[in-house]
Formats: C-alpha cells, structure tokens, sequence
C-alpha cells in the first residue's frame, strides 16, 4: 500500500504547491472561466433553452429549469474541471514540459507525482466550484435562482473527493493516449458522454441511462447537490458519490501508476 | 568516510532484453569517472538505475552509505542529477527554478535564497533572473541544468552528457564549471560522446559495451587493454591485401572512416606490418577514444 501513503507524505504536497504556485501568479486569468463559464451556462441552458421548458417535477414538486440546472452545473464544473486538468494539464506537463522529469531528479517519486496531479485536479476543482458557489449566490441575491444556500460551504469537501477521483480517471488517459491529438477520443467516447448524459441538464428517466447513471459519480454528485440546494434526499446520493470515487481512486491510481511506470520511466 | 558511489552486480531487462549485465561502478570523493560505450551500450539505463529512476532487478546501489533500494528518498538527498534533455520547469524565471527545485528536497536546503544567488553568480546567471528558461541559449541552459542539480548541496553528481549540442566555448566553459565542482569535492559521473571530454575531465573510465563493463581505468590503460599501442590510418583504396594480412592473424575488417582504415595494433604487429608493406604510405599515430567506440561498435 505504499502507493496509499505516497498521498500522505511531503513530496506530494510539493506538488500539489508547485501547481498552485504557477496557478495563482495568474489569478487573473485562472479565476475568470469558472466565474464565466456557469454564467453562460445559466443564460444558455436556463433563460434560453429553459424558455421552452414549462416545467420540471423534482421530487413530487415544480422548479423552474434555472433553478434545476443550477446545482448541475456545480457538479458538472467539479467534473470538467478535475478532468480537463489531469488530462490536458498532466499531458502536457510530462509530455511537453518534461516537468514530471525534472519533478523525479529530486527527493520526489513517480507515485508522488502521480498522487500530486490527483490532488492538485481534486484541489483546483474544488476552487472552481467554489467560486461558481460565489456566482449562484450573486444569481440568488438578484433573484435569477431559488435555491437553499444554507448548506453550500458543505459541498465542497464531496467536490474535493469526487474531483480527486475524476483526476485519477483523467491520468489513465494521460498514461494511455499516444499524442495529445489522440486526446479526442476519451473526450469525445468517455468524458463528454459521463457529463452530458447524467442528470447534469435533465432528469433521466430512460431506464438505460437510469441503470447506466448509478455507476456514474457525476450522476451521484448532481443528485446530491440538487437535494441539497433545491430540498429533497441527498444522503443516498452522496454517499454513492463518494464511494464510487473512492472506488475510482482505489483501483485507478495504482493502474495509472503503473502505466505510468511504463511510459516516463521506460521500467 | 564511505565511498559516494557503490554498485554492484547491477543487472537490468526492459523489454525482454538484458539491457544491463552485471555493471559494477564505484565513485569516490572528488573523482570524476566517465561512463562510456557506444549507443544502446546500457549507459542511459545504467545511469538511470544509479540516480533511482530504474530500479535494478538484480544488484545492489549504495550512495553515500544508504542503499537505494532500502530508503531512496535519503539516498537522492545526496544526489543532483543534470538529465541529458532540459528538464526545467518552464512555467518559472530561471531564478525561480532554482528555488522551486530546493521545495522538492527534505531536509530543505539551509539559506536558500544565499544558496540561490550564490548558484546564479557562479554559472553567470545573472543577467538572466527573470527569464524564462526557454530564452536562454544552449550554454546558459546547461548551466542552469547543473545549477539546479546543485540547489541543494548534493554530494554526487550525475550529468548526463551536459556538453551535447553545445559550441566549442560553450562547452569549454562547462568543463572549466565541472572541474571547478571536482576540486571542491564532488563525485562524478559523467556520460558523454565527446572523447576528448571523457579524457580531459575523466579521473577513471568505465566503458559499456552490451551491457557490461568491458575496460576500466585511465584513458590510457582503458586505451591499451581495448584498442592497443597503435593505429596505422592509411587510405583503404591502396591497401587490398591488408584484410588478408588481418585475417591472417585472426582479425576481422578494419574500422573505416571516409575511406580510410584506421588498424590497432601492438608495437609487434606494428613491426610486422612495417615489413610485410614497405612500399605503403600509412600513418601511425596513438590510439584514441575515437578508435575504441570504432572497435566496440564493429564488434557483434
């Protein structure tokens, strides 16, 4: 289990700080896109194609389709936002930049960096979220949403989890795609379905995508923040998230870690 | 005071291959020892199992007194490592790369900023703080490369052909940087192409052919064991009948380089050839590294 521990101990969190580091000298721009994002989100998917919704029936009860695919859209931000990161982000760093190289000639292992990218995706995800938190307060106060806000701030360790295990799955791309060219095909056969085929814009009611969904931690984490946010049965939900991305972190990070052997290492 | 480097019976298979083959390699303080052989000799995977990239699937490694395999995390305290490809972090200054190096080393290196702008003033970095590494040019990114690989006071240093792609001054100034690191008690070790570098900087030589060590030493007694006392260069369009006289005495084709041979042999068989061609032109001169990647590479 040493692969466990390497998560715990200093080299991963030198990581985690070099990212961040490179992160925050340009806050200026980092912070725009999740403020921007579900603002363009809300108007396209809510005041447009919400419009020609009339109405939609969350737990035996009418919400107006802002008010419904908001907390999705926090979901969906945790989810884009880990995987886009260790996908693109850790290619491009081991890849390109050779960061990772340079990373393993000091004190810091394979398996730190691997846990670094991990947490650095579930870290970042988290961030974004919190300030797309900030933008459905902003939408709340102007009376654009209807949602309980009184438990927000306790989302955000459940999108730390389950961004973290969406990094994993995110680096067994990066350990597998040849070229960042060949990156279309986890986004285009995996990762845009995961997102836009849970219950992230609509509720699902056929039973395929239903049956599908349950092994889905997006699905999970949507449903969770919607009973948290709009009222209704969360516990469920979340605890699905969470497991499943355990789950994903359990058996992913040491299958990335060997791929990853493989391909940095030559071993 | 235990030696910086030891290893032993080293052995390592990637792909189905036995890429390494019971390498020893031993390096003490202020020695440098040069690491040689001809491409796909093992060198890379050699080196890369000593700084802890590899781990060896036989043998054992030991630096400064801790074996790799049983706390590498102590063990590359004592190591910096210059990779072959430049491997800084271009998302920071030159400045910067040295002190976000020194965050990936516990325990952390003490006055890091002194240490910083000591490293900086030393490889005549100066003018060159707030650049992105990516700006400099090969020399100066060389010497950034060493420098970070010095951030944290190592006691072992690996470079791995730190001098490849560079001008003649700038390479120049490398080794001037590199002997100066010697001097003050460094071990190291050292890949390179460059024969004269290996001779000029090299204490001791360890040359890899398929995977084992096959001469170690000086230049000159590596030289002498594997080539031989001397090499006649003669031009190959006048010597027909000298693969015969080769094969006479057990000896396959000569090495040829743009149409000239150049022939190791011992002052007996220099004598020899001298009588049984007394009416060819030829050179004789000593024997090089040149000539001993020449016979390493011919050899099956």
């Amino acid at each position: 289990m040493s692969w466990l521990r390497a998560a715990l101990e200093w080299q991963s969190r030198a990581v985690v700080g070099r990212h961040l580091r490179v992160y925050l000298r340009n806050w200026y721009t980092s912070f725009l896109p999740p403020a921007l994002e579900p603002l363009t989100m809300l108007l396209a998917f809510g005041a447009g194609l919400g419009g020609y919704v009339a109405s939609l029936t969350w737990h035996g009860r009418p919400v107006d389709y802002m008010t419904y695919v908001a907390p999705g859209l926090l979901a969906y931000a945790t989810f884009m936002t880990a995987i886009f990161q260790s996908l693109f982000g850790a290619f491009i760093r081991m890849r390109y930049q050779k960061t990772w190289e340079g990373q393993l000639t000091t004190q810091v292992e394979l398996a730190h960096v691997v846990w670094g990218e991990v947490l650095w995706a579930g870290l970042l995800a988290t961030m974004y979220a919190v300030i797309v938190s900030l933008v459905l307060v902003g939408l709340q106060i102007a009376g654009v949403l209807s949602l309980d806000l009184r438990w927000l701030p306790a989302l955000w360790p459940a999108s730390f989890v389950a961004a973290c295990g969406f990094g994993a799955l995110g680096l067994l791309f990066t350990a597998i795609v040849p070229t960042i060219d060949h990156m279309n095909l986890p986004v285009f056969l995996v990762v845009l379905p995961m997102g836009m085929l849970s219950s992230t814009y609509f509720p699902l009611e056929h039973p395929v995508l239903v049956a599908l969904n349950l092994a889905n931690p997006l699905h999970h984490l949507c449903q969770a923040f919607r009973g948290v946010l709009i009222g209704g049965p969360a516990a469920g939900h979340l605890a699905g998230a969470l497991l499943l991305s355990a789950l994903l972190l359990a058996v992913l990070v040491p299958l990335d870690l060997r791929l990853l052997r493989r391909r940095v290492l030559g071993d | 005071m235990p030696t910086l480097l030891d290893a032993r019976g080293l052995v390592k298979h990637l792909g189905g291959r036995r890429v390494v083959d019971g390498v020893d390699l031993a390096c003490e303080s202020a020695q440098i020892v040069g690491l040689l052989g001809p491409n796909g000799a093992g060198k890379t995977t050699t080196l890369r199992m000593l700084y802890g990239f590899l781990r060896p699937d036989a043998g054992s490694i030991h630096v400064n007194g801790v074996e790799l395999g049983r706390d590498l995390v102590r063990a590359k305290r004592a190591i910096g490592v210059c990779t072959q490809d430049d491997t800084f972090d271009g998302d920071f200054t030159v400045e910067q790369n040295l002190s976000i190096a020194a965050h990936y080393f516990r325990p952390r290196p003490t006055d890091l900023g002194r240490r910083v702008a000591e490293l900086m003033e030393r490889f005549d970095l100066v003018g060159y703080a707030r650049d992105k590494p990516e700006t400099l040019s090969g020399g100066y990114r060389r010497r950034l490369m060493i420098a970070r690989a010095l951030v944290h006071r190592p006691r072992l240093l690996f470079l791995d052909e730190p001098t490849t792609g560079l001008d003649p001054q700038a390479r120049m100034g490398v080794w001037d940087l590199v002997d100066g690191l010697r001097s003050e008690g460094l071990g190291i070790i050292l890949t390179t192409h460059y024969m004269d570098e290996a001779e000029r900087l090299s204490d001791a030589l360890a040359v890899l052919a398929r995977g084992r060590v096959v001469a170690r030493g000086t230049a000159k007694t590596v030289l002498g064991d594997l080539v031989g006392e001397h090499v006649v260069v003669i031009d190959a369009a006048q010597g027909a009948a000298i693969p015969g006289w080769l094969s006479a005495r057990g000896r396959g084709e000569p090495a040829s380089v743009l149409g000239v041979w150049h022939l190791p042999v011992s002052g007996e068989e220099l004598a020899e050839f001298a009588r049984a061609f007394p009416a060819l032109r030829y050179e004789v001169r000593g024997p090089t590294l040149d000539d001993l990647f020449l016979k390493l590479s011919l050899q099956p």
